[in-house]
């Protein structure tokens, strides 16, 4: 019962900025990974080209790039 | 039970330690700006100088001056009451230093007389380290040990000070555990090192100052180099960090099958700026406390490891003094957290003017501070994407991922999350910069008697309050270091996931971005404008 108890209060208690919360195991946080989605899909591709176009733009404009 | 509560723009300004370093260095700088109406209230910060036991006669190095009040040189106004200080202004940085820090401390609810006495015994510690680093053994270099006697020194420069209070320091925390603890209301790395950020915009603004006494020519380059330097950062942080996050998040995902909230909390400690990163994108993703916990332990390790490794590999490897600023910047985007990535930049800076001043037999000389600078450009850009990236996750977690219904991410949070400290750095940066272009007119040289003024009340902060800071971070980031902690069978997969992501991915992509934007920059060479 106050396993539970502990286990929701961990579930309860997202990441809040704070270090001190006491509870420190690792239990089910390495385990159990779920289907890789599309919406992850998404997010990465998504992110390396933004990059792509953002450093496209950098080396146009910025004066000190390989380009200049 | 809402998920962000309701908090006003200015919360935290009295109860933070982002805040705390604003306060604290800017308002030493701003005392120091007195000096402009004749009134040094900043001469007394201590500043060591290389020593040896028998100094040769007329050479330099007696114990007697190792330690000085930096208003001995710099001062305009009290010059004579500064200089008679020596030693004693070890006392009065303590005194005046530790009553500053102390009231931060107070209003940030800590336990005071913890950390006042653990404060008293890393500053007394730092004292003594700064002293044995700066041995004319240690510190003196091939050009100029002859002035000290010796035949052979270790050409470490100042920074085999702060090597040595690193070491120190995971000795404490490593084999004095109870010590360590007792100490840990004081050692705050973070928050020391945030301070030393802001009095670096005090340097960064001061250089085109200190430059212009040389020749005004000169001024004018630095303060070109410090805004080559702010673009050229921006610009390969974010793209940097828009390559990092998806590639450790991949490599988390696809190759150590970890969960998605465990991989973007990891994705972020490892990308960003560790702790906070991990802690904001933990927040977002509304990951167990347990796994920021987790990263932000690692993180702390690894980036220590990183401080040890990568300023030698930089100086000595590659680039070496041939592309100085790419080395820092690089530096800035992959040594997590800003303690170790601005610790790591000094180390480096160190490194590389001792270096060059060999490799040249002292025939180039490069101001101090701008490497640092370089290395600490890249990271407050990092710093300020912290909030924008969390945001950008928390909107997918909650309407993507998780789907929950009801719940709004205020655009507030962006605010939350931006690191204060920053603030303070560009304030003083440019605060500097206006006075050098306003009233200073350029470094033209009828500007000099003012500027002069400026540089009494700039030169101690930017020098003496900043390097201090910088080792009470060293000291404090190793009294906080458990290298225990990677071994701990729970952390297994995590210390293997940051350790490819890191050396696979990280380094090599933050050092081909750095050379695409950083590549060819140069240092203005000093050396024939100093004694």
């Amino acid at each position: 019962m106050a396993e539970v108890t502990t286990e929701e209060k961990k579930e309860t208690q997202p990441g809040t900025g704070s270090l001190s919360v006491d509870a420190l195991e690792a239990e089910d946080v390495l385990a159990g990974a779920e289907e890789w989605s599309s919406t992850e899909t998404w997010l990465v591709l998504g992110s390396f080209i933004a990059a792509i176009i953002a450093l496209f733009i950098g080396l146009l404009v910025v004066p000190t790039s390989v380009l200049h | 039970m809402a998920q962000y509560p309701e908090r006003k723009w200015y919360s935290g300004m009295l109860s933070t330690e982002d805040w705390w370093a604003v306060w604290i260095a800017v308002g030493f700088f701003m005392i120091s700006l007195l000096n402009i109406w004749g009134i040094d209230l900043v001469g007394w910060m201590t500043y060591p100088t290389k020593w040896v036991f028998n100094p040769p006669e007329g050479g330099k190095g007696a114990i007697s001056q190792a330690f000085y009040a930096l208003g001995k040189k710099y001062s305009v106004s009290a010059k004579g009451f500064y200089k008679g200080l020596g030693w004693w202004s070890v006392i009065w940085s303590y005194v005046i230093f530790g009553t500053a820090l102390t009231i931060g401390a107070a209003f940030m609810k800590w336990n005071v007389k913890r950390f006042v006495g653990g404060f008293t015994i890393i500053y007394f510690l730092t004292i003594a380290i700064w002293f044995i680093g700066h041995h004319a053994f240690i510190a003196a270099t091939k050009v100029n040990m002859h002035k000290y006697g010796l035949n052979f020194a270790l050409n470490l420069g100042g920074g085999g000070s702060f090597i040595l209070a690193l070491i120190v320091g995971l000795i404490i925390g490593n084999f004095f555990k109870g010590f360590a603890k007792y100490l840990s209301e004081a050692a705050k790395p973070e928050w020391y090192i945030k301070t030393a950020i802001v009095t670096l915009g005090v340097k960064l603004g001061y250089l085109p100052i200190k430059l212009s006494a040389f020749s005004q020519k000169l001024g004018k380059q630095a303060a070109d180099l410090t805004f080559d330097l702010f673009v050229a950062g921006a610009a390969a942080t974010v793209v940097a960090y828009l390559i990092f996050w998806p590639g450790v998040y991949v490599i988390s995902r696809k190759i150590f099958k970890l969960p998605r909230k465990t991989a973007a909390v990891l994705g972020s400690g490892i990308s960003i700026c560790g702790v906070s990163a991990a802690v904001a994108t933990g927040g977002a993703v509304r990951a167990k406390p347990v796994v920021s916990i987790m990263v932000s332990a690692l993180v702390v390790v690894w980036a220590v490891i990183e401080l040890i490794i990568l300023p030698g590999f930089f100086t000595h490897v590659w680039p070496g003094t041939k592309d100085p600023l790419v080395a820092g910047a690089s530096m800035g985007m992959a040594v997590k957290t800003d303690g170790a990535d601005a610790a790591a930049g000094e180390l480096l800076d160190e490194f590389m003017r001792t270096k060059i001043e060999i490799e040249t037999n002292g025939a180039v000389k490069w101001p101090e501070g701008i490497i640092t600078a370089s290395a600490v450009m890249t990271k407050v850009w990092i710093d300020m994407f912290i909030g924008i990236w969390a945001f950008v996750l928390a909107l997918v977690w909650v309407y993507k991922f998780e789907r929950r219904p009801g719940e709004r991410v205020p655009a507030s949070e962006v605010w939350h999350r931006f690191p204060k400290f920053v603030i303070g750095y560009f304030f003083c940066w440019f605060f500097l910069l206006a006075i050098y272009f306003g009233p200073g007119q350029g470094g033209a040289p009828e500007a000099m008697p003012f500027l002069k003024t400026v540089k009494a009340g700039a030169v101690p902060v930017e020098k003496g309050m900043r390097k201090l800071f910088f080792m009470l971070t060293f000291l404090s980031l190793g009294i906080i270091t458990d290298f225990k902690k990677l071994k701990e069978a729970q952390f297994g997969k995590m210390v293997w996931v940051y350790f490819v992501a890191l050396f696979g991915f990280i380094i090599p992509v933050a050092i081909i971005i750095g050379y695409l934007f950083h590549h060819g920059m140069t240092l203005p060479n000093i050396a024939q404008y100093m004694k």
